[in-house]
């Protein structure tokens, strides 16, 4: 099998984030995962995109599926925005700089494969995440 | 069916709100305030948010409902959260969302159920 399945979309305002769950569904499901790991995905897609909202003011949503011995699907969120100041402390559940409850991104994290979080103060960051599609 | 319909129906004492599928963060903020006014206007005593169509929720859908609980219950008013996919379960949960003194039924017709037992109780102790 070799689903060839890949995008991006700009994360500019409030229904972007619809329209970011909207294309990540449909990724995931054309690559074959199952109900509860689409939805997984999919509201992890949401937080992210929603954090790229809240904290960066605008970014970018790229997708892209992972055909090698594994197959899956990658996501990547990249704003220009302020940057974590600690990301360590920003993984830590509970912790929140703005007005949400600080489970975003450990939650994130416990909803998918992989996540690696890049962050530079004043220059912006890059959350990527995975999720593996088992046989 | 457009995407941001909130249906709001009164059923004797009873708020029955349907929640749509894939809500934007302007139609679940519209909601919560939608809810409260409806409570006032129709005097209404409990609560039932139906999210059997929601496929996703995340924590800013989340913490409005659990907001929205508890000021529903400032009025004097009991919500019953009901008709929870499995799917939505299983990622909640491992987001780390709780749903804490948040009373939960499998589908509209538990909900209503317990409501109706939960209001009377209440009207035989007052």
């Amino acid at each position: 099998m070799n689903t060839l399945c890949q995008g991006e979309m700009p994360i500019d305002t409030e229904n972007d984030i619809v329209m970011a769950r909207k294309s990540v569904r449909e990724a995931a499901v054309t690559l074959g995962f199952g109900v509860t790991d689409v939805t997984r995905i999919v509201t992890a897609a949401s937080e992210l995109t929603r954090n790229i909202y809240v904290y960066a003011g605008s970014g970018i949503m790229r997708w892209h599926s992972i055909n090698d011995s594994n197959v899956g699907l990658e996501l990547v969120f990249e704003d220009k925005g302020p940057g974590i100041i600690d990301v360590k402390l920003a993984m830590e559940p509970g912790y929140s700089t703005g007005k949400g409850l600080g489970m975003g991104l450990p939650g994130t994290k416990r909803l998918m494969d992989e996540m690696d979080v890049l962050s530079e103060i004043g220059k912006g960051t890059t959350i990527r995440i995975r999720k593996w599609l088992r046989q | 069916m457009p995407n941001g319909t909130v249906s709001v129906i009164k059923i004797r004492d009873i708020l029955l709100v349907t929640v749509p599928s894939d809500p934007d963060d302007i139609t679940v903020s519209e909601l919560q305030e939608q809810v409260l006014y409806a409570m006032e206007r129709h005097s209404a005593k409990g609560l039932i948010l139906d999210i059997s169509t929601v496929e996703t929720v995340d924590s800013f859908f989340a913490r409005t409902i659990s907001e929205t609980v508890k000021m529903v219950a400032l009025m004097g008013g009991l919500s019953v959260l009901s008709g929870m996919r499995a799917c939505v379960a299983v990622t909640t949960t491992q987001l780390g969302l709780t749903f804490e003194q948040t009373l939960t039924a499998l589908d509209v017709d538990r909900a209503m159920d317990m409501l109706s037992v939960a209001m009377d109780d209440k009207g035989d102790s007052a």
